[in-house]
């Protein structure tokens, strides 16, 4: 919906590929949903468009599984908003799920190098 | 699991909170985002509307952020029900013609499968029933010959694979002492006979070994039927006596009310002796047969090879004419529906077939109203409907359409069956069984869900891809009306092969019908009285006394008025094999052992024939009191030795070369009759002089001048006053007997036309609905080729080819299907051809006829088109 007015193509994510980036996101520090989704398209360079019909979704999904928790909390400027922090169980499947992308992305740079 | 856990937790505290919070949650990130754009200059106005551009369908991500916690299908199943219920209110017409087109099919499937399931499919009512075998005998040319006593006691004594085995067969016996005489049915069983079946006596006792044994006193078990309608259900039954043939039988017991095993109703039970003179030799058949229980595990092949073994040991030992029998099994189960499965098995198949097309047509009005619904589904993505959500959503409302469609089924089978048992013939065993049990169920179960899944996905799969802007803009140009118009046409063609299939096959039944009742059936059947007789042999010892009683019958029977001619036989036409036996040609080179032939043999006197209208071909008819040694033939067993020459003056011996047996000496040659029922393969058949052989069991046929009705009362007299105690088996008008026998064909006959019937009115909707809808969206392509100058006729020609393409190319298949399906057809058309040329012209004929009339309105209503008033409002 919302590339209606953005002429370039922008990265769509890849199943699962979501959940580690927010897991990510909230390595350093708690943060809120638009904090998120800024955080997530200036790390990739503006190459990820974050759709919140796929944000909060992802981030119920990681909820349930008990990897991040939130909290209201006022923020620096002073508007209250949904803090998501990592939980320990959280911490320990970002490493797992990191390792594996780095595997994964090692593997599709292998093959879809050009040969010699 | 934790997940799912916390969706539990989820669905038992409410959901409300969750929403607030992602309610505020957005709420909080819209002034984030608005606070950013203001941040980077934007004009507060345009801030505010781009900040809500980036957040995005709010419904959608509320929609999706819930479904995380919720268990999706359970809910949005309970939703898509609603809708479709919804949908079906409103537009009520359609339902219903969805719903009743569907408990037809659904309906007439259930009902055949019920019969099925009864007849064919739901075990015997016996312990252990999957290992019960049938048992006869067999040599090259024959199998299930009756066992005889020898064999019975090497077989049972010898074999390692049977756990139990019996003999049986029947017999009939005069009752006597109990009011006016009373012609009985008993079954012959040995002891094994009610354990193999599970029978435990609801009085007195059953038959044990001691009551097989020779010279034990004469005994009897009573059928419950018996025991009720003629014994008055007293309880002091055991022990009374029963004078059978004039002599006492004591009663041992009474058999439970559930009790059945002959296809016959069994009066009852008496021991089986072994029979006189037969302890020794090999080849003395009587008519017993066995029933055994295989041992667990053994298979029948193997316990069949087994007993070969006895009989190969035997023939070494003991060799002898049957040197070269073996044994004969087949599993109960089979034997009993040997006979009517292929006719049951071509009518599940057919009632399938109808329900295919139903099928079709329904799925092809399903597509048009999705057609017709394309704007509704455009608006509903456009609100941000899933494609998934939309077809499952379809899917549900299909679903829930032969749901409806199949409950109204299962009360339509319920009908349904009832009139099958009611109308189908009696012969069809265990066919009264017919209920509704879980087999049924879960039949009728299985094609609702099928049907539902068949009708639901092509809408679906169409409706996938809606393309918005068009829908949404016109509404009265379909978007997904090419793909539809694809697949209605594919299924049109569907429907009008399969009708072709059904038509032909139902055309061919009717044509061997009328072809049987109407066709020559070698002899004439109207103006004759069939009086069918068994002289007991207890007051008929002597060949003297059987002779005096058939002369002095038919010597009182001719003088009644009205009576032409008399004559008698001991198996009258469509009786069935009522016995074969091997012979030879006395002049011709003999057969191998195992090669000898077999024929019919009847008896019958002078003016059976005459009686009968059956044509002298050769020779002369049997003379009164005929000189031994005299046979006619009939025409086919002249023709299969004599094609040429005269086959009168030939010799035949009885039995072959290999067995002991008289000579005949061939004086005539007669037409052939439908010896196994009308319209049915002629079979060699013998007739030996009445005299000559008298036999107990005789029908004498009584030619009227008038109506043979009206001669009963008189005949009936005539037979009381010869022998008051003899009880007449039958008497009634030939022609009935023969129109009876007819009865299965007729049922399936009947049956199939009425599918065929069923699928010719449905494919007539199905193309009349097509070509309407073809008509109306090219409306406006008419109406400027209209306005262009074409004339009607090319406006006629134009849409009369669109129907005509979709029926040729349907006949074509279906006669490609037909021709295939014809082989299945074979056991029904009773060994003619079922590759008949002309019926399938005419069934290919019938259906583009039919085609082409469903078609015929909307054709015209192409030619309707008013082009001015149409490019008018357009």
């Amino acid at each position: 919906m919302s590339t209606v007015d953005d002429p370039r193509e922008r990265l769509e994510f890849l199943q699962g590929t979501l959940e580690v980036l927010i897991l990510r996101c909230l390595q350093s520090r708690p943060n809120h949903a638009y904090g998120i989704t800024q955080f997530l398209e200036q790390q990739s360079g503006d190459e990820f468009l974050v759709d919140n019909g796929s944000l909060y979704p992802a981030l119920q999904r990681l909820l349930q599984r008990t990897w991040i928790a939130a909290q209201w909390k006022t923020s620096p400027n002073g508007r209250r908003a949904r803090y998501y922090r990592l939980t320990p169980a959280g911490r320990k499947q970002l490493v797992v799920a990191t390792s594996k992308w780095q595997r994964f992305v090692e593997a599709m740079g292998r093959v879809l190098a050009p040969e010699g | 699991m934790r997940a799912w856990w916390s969706k539990v937790c989820a669905a038992l505290t409410g959901r409300r909170d969750l929403v607030d919070d992602l309610n505020a949650e957005i709420a909080a990130q819209l002034e984030f985002e608005i606070e950013a754009n203001l941040a980077r200059g934007v004009p507060p106005d345009e801030a505010r509307a781009a900040a809500h551009r980036r957040i995005g369908n709010l419904t959608r991500i509320q929609e999706r952020a819930r479904e995380a916690w919720s268990f999706p299908s359970l809910e949005t199943i309970a939703q898509d029900l609603r809708y479709g219920l919804r949908g079906l209110r409103r537009s009520p017409g359609f339902s219903l013609v969805v719903v009743l087109t569907l408990a037809l099919g659904i309906g007439a499937n259930t009902a055949i499968f019920s019969v099925v399931n009864s007849v064919l499919l739901r075990p015997l009512p016996y312990p252990a029933a999957d290992r019960l075998v049938w048992l006869g005998e067999s040599d090259p040319k024959a199998e299930g010959i009756s066992v005889t006593w020898v064999n019975y006691q090497h077989w049972r004594n010898e074999n390692h694979s049977f756990e139990e085995m019996a003999g049986f067969h029947t017999t009939h016996l005069t009752l006597t002492g109990r009011g006016e005489a009373l012609l009985t049915r008993a079954g012959t069983v040995t002891s094994g006979f009610f354990g193999l079946l599970g029978a435990k006596p609801l009085l007195g006792r059953v038959f044990g070994e001691a009551d097989d044994r020779p010279g034990a006193p004469l005994t009897a078990v009573l059928d419950y039927r018996f025991w009720v309608d003629k014994l008055g259900a007293n309880a002091n039954v055991v022990g009374s006596t029963l004078a059978l043939n004039g002599q006492p039988y004591e009663v041992l017991g009474v058999l439970p009310p559930e009790f059945r095993f002959f296809e016959q109703s069994i009066d009852f039970y008496l021991p089986l002796h072994r029979m006189q003179g037969d302890i020794l030799d090999r080849g003395g058949h009587g008519s017993m047969r066995l029933l055994a229980r295989l041992k667990p595990g053994v298979t029948l092949l193997s316990a069949v090879a087994d007993l070969d073994g006895i009989m190969r040991r035997l023939a070494e030992v003991d060799p002898g004419p049957e040197s070269q029998h073996r044994a004969y099994g087949v599993f109960l189960s089979e034997y009993r529906t040997h006979d009517v499965r292929p006719t049951l098995l071509v009518l599940l198949a057919a009632v399938g077939l109808v329900l295919i097309i139903a099928c079709a047509n329904v799925a092809s009005l399903l597509l048009a109203r999705g057609t017709a619904r394309s704007r509704e589904i455009a608006i509903r993505t456009a609100i941000g409907a899933g494609r998934v959500r939309l077809a499952r959503q379809l899917l549900t409302e299909n679903l829930l359409l032969a749901g409806l469609g199949g409950i109204a089924g299962g009360l339509l089978a319920q009908w349904g069956a009832r009139v099958l048992i009611a109308t189908g013939p009696r012969d069809i065993p265990r066919i009264a069984e017919t209920t509704f049990d879980w087999r049924v169920l879960l039949f009728a179960a299985a094609i609702t869900l099928l049907t539902g899944l068949f009708t639901g996905l092509a809408p679906v799969l169409t409706a996938g891809r809606p393309d918005l802007v068009s829908a949404l803009k016109d509404s009265s140009r379909s978007a997904t009306g090419r793909g539809g118009q694809a697949s209605r046409s594919a299924m049109v063609v569907a429907e009008i092969a399969i009708t072709l299939v059904l038509a032909f096959a139902a055309a061919l039944l009717m044509r061997n019908l009328i072809a049987a009742q109407t066709g020559n059936p070698g002899f004439d059947p109207e103006h004759v009285l069939a009086l069918e007789l068994v002289l007991p042999s207890s007051s008929y010892r002597s060949q003297q006394a059987i002779q005096n009683f058939h002369d002095r019958l038919r010597q009182d029977l001719r003088a009644l008025p009205g009576v032409t001619a008399v004559g008698a036989v001991n198996c009258p036409p469509s009786a069935g094999d009522c016995g074969d036996w091997f012979y030879s040609i006395l002049d011709q080179p003999a057969p191998q052992p195992g090669e000898v032939p077999i024929s019919l043999f009847n008896t019958a006197d002078r003016d059976y024939f005459g009686a009968m209208r059956i044509p002298l071909r050769e020779g002369r008819p049997f003379a009164e009191n005929e000189r031994p040694s005299v046979a006619i033939v009939n025409e086919t067993f002249a023709r299969k030795w004599w094609p040429k020459t005269s086959a009168v003056g030939h010799r035949i011996k009885s039995g072959g070369p290999y067995r002991n047996g008289p000579i005949y000496e061939i004086v005539g040659v007669v037409g052939d009759v439908g010896q196994m029922g009308l319209g049915t393969e002629p079979y060699p058949e013998i007739y030996l002089p009445f005299s000559q052989s008298q036999s107990e069991a005789v029908v004498v046929m009584i030619r009227s001048a008038g109506d043979p009705q009206s001669l009963v009362s008189a005949v009936r007299g005539r037979v009381a006053a010869i022998d008051r105690n003899l009880p007449i088996q039958s008497l009634r008008p030939f022609a009935q007997t023969v129109v009876a026998s007819l009865a299965q064909r007729r049922f399936s006959t009947v049956l199939l036309a009425l599918f065929a019937a069923l699928a010719m009115v449905l494919a007539a909707v199905g193309i009349y609905g097509l070509l309407s809808y073809w008509v109306r969206i090219r409306e406006h392509e008419i109406a400027i080729r209209m306005a262009l100058g074409a004339p009607r006729p090319v406006i006629l020609r134009w849409a009369g080819w669109q129907a005509l393409r979709l029926s040729l190319i349907g006949a074509g298949i279906g006669i490609l299907a037909a021709w295939a399906a014809s082989r299945w057809l074979e056991d029904l058309v009773f060994g003619v051809s079922a590759r008949n040329y002309t019926t399938l012209a005419a069934a290919t004929v019938a259906v583009i006829g039919v085609a082409m009339t469903a078609a015929a309105i909307p054709i015209w209503r192409a030619t309707e088109v008013d082009a001015v008033d149409k490019l008018h409002r357009a």
